[in-house]
């Protein structure tokens, strides 16, 4: 008999159920791990999905795929990598909203008695703002947010899904390039248009 | 960096004006964001970690094998499992690579982005000052 066969096991508990406590403890982590991620983006990538999509609805959907796909099938990977993960994840699901409401818009224009979706009232209670500010740097904030919201609707897809990544979210230029699924240069380019275009129709944009 | 700490940061300053003014701007847009959508983000979020928490079959195969009564059926498994996949990845074909993917990459994109090829006819050289500005900048941070 081998010197290994007469070794005590350390603790008094069978070695399948030291394997299921690791197994367990570590899904444990991870899953605190992936609530704190998606807790830090969920809000912004809420925000870009919007500006893609135009629609409450549509980007709450296109972010919680978004989640449910990244937890399917990337949860396994090292937290460093979600972010850039998530965002493509966001971006495609964004685009995949996008081409099928061309689609069904042609649809919906050949069909008669449609009825738009959007003619639905909006309740004011939950629409109504989280925070209140005084009125007069509410106003004033107010219309920064209608100029800026504006500017960035009429960007082209890349430069603002380029120029939100880098200012709202923060991610890097690699990181970016990762998210949007094109080179590095590809996303300097984008970034350096948006600010041009930005600078053109906000002008020095005081806040 | 964010632009409503209490410190800038290098890079903070490195960013124009309107890259700090629209930052403010978007990040005072987040937290006016209303009650009921935080609320479905939330849900969201619980559901994406319930899926994730949820054993996947590999971890059941895993448990089950490990079982006691299973022991040696497992380890013997476990062990065919392994010589199978390490043998299957040793008759995988190489992979053509290219000499530098990177540059490939970055042609192809320069080919099919209208931005780019607007740039290029643009000969708008403001671009490249920027660029090399950027290039001397700390990482992370976006100049113009």
């Amino acid at each position: 008999m081998s010197a290994f066969a007469s070794v005590a096991p350390p603790y008094n508990m069978p070695a399948t159920s030291r394997g299921d406590t690791l197994l367990n403890d570590t899904a444990e982590a991870r899953s605190r791990a992936l609530n704190q991620f998606l807790a830090s983006v969920e809000l912004k990538a809420y925000k870009i999905a919007q500006a893609g999509l135009r629609h409450q609805d549509d980007a709450l959907d296109a972010v919680q795929d978004a989640m449910l796909q990244l937890a399917r099938a990337y949860a396994d990977r090292p937290p460093e990598e979600w972010k850039p993960l998530f965002y493509r994840i966001l971006e495609n699901r964004v685009r995949d909203m996008q081409r099928r409401r061309t689609v069904r818009g042609r649809v919906m224009a050949w069909l008669p008695f449609r009825r738009d979706e959007d003619d639905e009232d909006a309740d004011p209670i939950a629409q109504a703002p989280s925070q209140e500010l005084p009125p007069v740097a509410r106003l004033e904030l107010d219309e920064a947010m209608t100029a800026l919201d504006g500017a960035l609707e009429q960007l082209p897809d890349r430069q603002r899904q380029a120029f939100l990544l880098r200012n709202l979210e923060g991610l890097d230029v690699a990181q970016t390039a990762q998210a949007m699924g094109c080179s590095e240069g590809s996303v300097k380019t984008h970034y350096f248009r948006a600010l041009q275009a930005l600078r053109l129709k906000l002008g020095d944009f005081e806040v | 960096m964010n632009a409503s700490d209490g410190e800038p940061s290098q890079s903070t300053l490195l960013q124009s004006g309107l890259e700090v003014r629209s930052r403010l701007v978007l990040e005072e847009g987040l937290s006016r964001i209303d009650a009921r959508t935080r609320s479905r983000l939330n849900q969201a979020r619980q559901a994406a970690v319930a899926a994730a928490a949820r054993p996947s079959a590999l971890t059941w195969l895993y448990r089950l094998l490990t079982r006691n009564a299973l022991m040696p059926a497992g380890a013997a498994a476990a062990a065919a499992l392994i010589a199978v996949l390490m043998l299957s990845s040793g008759q995988r074909p190489a992979q053509p690579v290219a000499e530098n993917p990177a540059a490939t990459l970055d042609v192809l994109d320069l080919v099919t982005d209208d931005d780019a090829m607007k740039l290029m006819e643009d000969n708008d050289s403001s671009f490249y000052e920027w660029a090399a500005a950027q290039a001397d900048a700390p990482a992370g941070g976006a100049t113009t």
